[in-house]
């Protein structure tokens, strides 16, 4: 979903840096207190595993049919773990650093971010808020809430994300809305499966593992 | 020596992780199990447009690094970009958070 140099109009290219820079610095100031924290320096070393790992899985294309192929964007899995003001900062970063190599262009790399952290991360964030709480209902294991939340919430986020990149794209007149639209979001209801599987396997092992890492439990609700 | 000591845990989780990614990523590309079909959104553009509108597509600069052509020094160069950067970008946000409650 990385946009290139040269498919989109100016307006709607300076319309979203605009966007994702307020985001950017609102997040600043909103991101959670554990950056405030006396030793929230023992944090900084996990932030770069993440990091590396969200480059590392967006780099790797797994096979999707129809020859086409998926990655992981993991705006919602970033959001989960370092709260969701957090990931719009992370995923740039890593769009900067993937931009260095060729993939997404530097021109749009706010409408890259726009996509893939605001709505992958804000958005998917609060869509698995939403389904914590619904699962709270039921009698089922914590784990499992937020797992299937995760899943569900991520692979929504990517649809939506698909969406949204598919409009922009008319409305840069590359093609048609008719045919950007529904092509993208074809294409992405296959290829989120993965992201949804991915993510919610990765949010799986830390919260049995190390719970403390999911820094979100509590806003999510999860009980 | 110190800093290394105190984030001991911390750093062998760092080169446990970027190593295991790194032999994700060569693994991957050597047996094939990963794919270099376009995704999503280039398969979109490819066809409506064919892939040579979309390799000619105009930018205002060339990537600095582009000329890593070899996706597994990629991979590796782009891990430890990350990495830094995240550490570096995270590291002032901190510092800056605390000092502004100080």
């Amino acid at each position: 979903m990385h946009l290139p140099d040269g498919l989109l109009d100016p307006i709607t290219i300076i319309v979203l840096w605009i966007i994702t820079i307020a985001v950017m610095i609102f997040g600043y100031f909103r991101m959670g207190k554990m950056f405030e924290k006396e030793d929230s320096e023992k944090l900084i070393p996990y932030i770069g595993v993440l990091a590396a790992v969200i480059f590392a899985f967006q780099f790797v294309n797994y096979p999707v049919p129809g020859g086409t192929s998926g990655h992981l964007v993991g705006g919602t899995l970033v959001a989960i773990i370092l709260g969701p003001w957090a990931s719009v900062i992370v995923l740039f970063l890593i769009l900067v650093i993937q931009s260095l190599f060729g993939d997404g262009g530097i021109t749009v790399l706010g409408v890259n971010a726009f996509n893939m952290g605001i709505i992958g991360g804000i958005v998917g964030f609060y869509l698995v808020m939403l389904f914590v709480r619904l699962l709270n209902h039921t009698s089922m294991k914590k784990e499992y809430k937020l797992t299937i939340a995760t899943a569900i919430g991520s692979y929504m986020a990517i649809v939506l994300a698909s969406f949204i990149c598919g409009i922009e794209i008319a409305i840069g007149g590359t093609i048609p809305f008719e045919i950007a639209v529904p092509a993208m979001v074809f294409w992405h209801l296959l290829i989120g499966i993965g992201e949804g599987i991915i993510s919610a396997l990765i949010v799986f092992y830390i919260y049995k593992t190390k719970p403390d890492f999911i820094t979100t439990e509590s806003i999510l609700g999860v009980k | 020596m110190g800093v290394i000591k105190r984030n001991k845990w911390p750093l062998i989780i760092i080169l446990i992780i970027s190593t295991t990614l790194m032999i994700v990523i060569a693994v991957g590309f050597t047996i094939g199990f990963l794919s270099e079909n376009p995704d999503g959104l280039e398969r979109v553009l490819i066809d409506y447009y064919g892939e040579e509108w979309l390799e000619g597509l105009s930018s205002p600069w060339i990537p600095i690094l582009s000329w890593l052509n070899n996706d597994y020094i990629a991979g590796i160069v782009g891990i430890i970009l990350s990495i830094a950067i995240m550490m570096g970008i995270f590291y002032l946000i901190t510092h800056f958070k605390k000092r502004k409650l100080k």
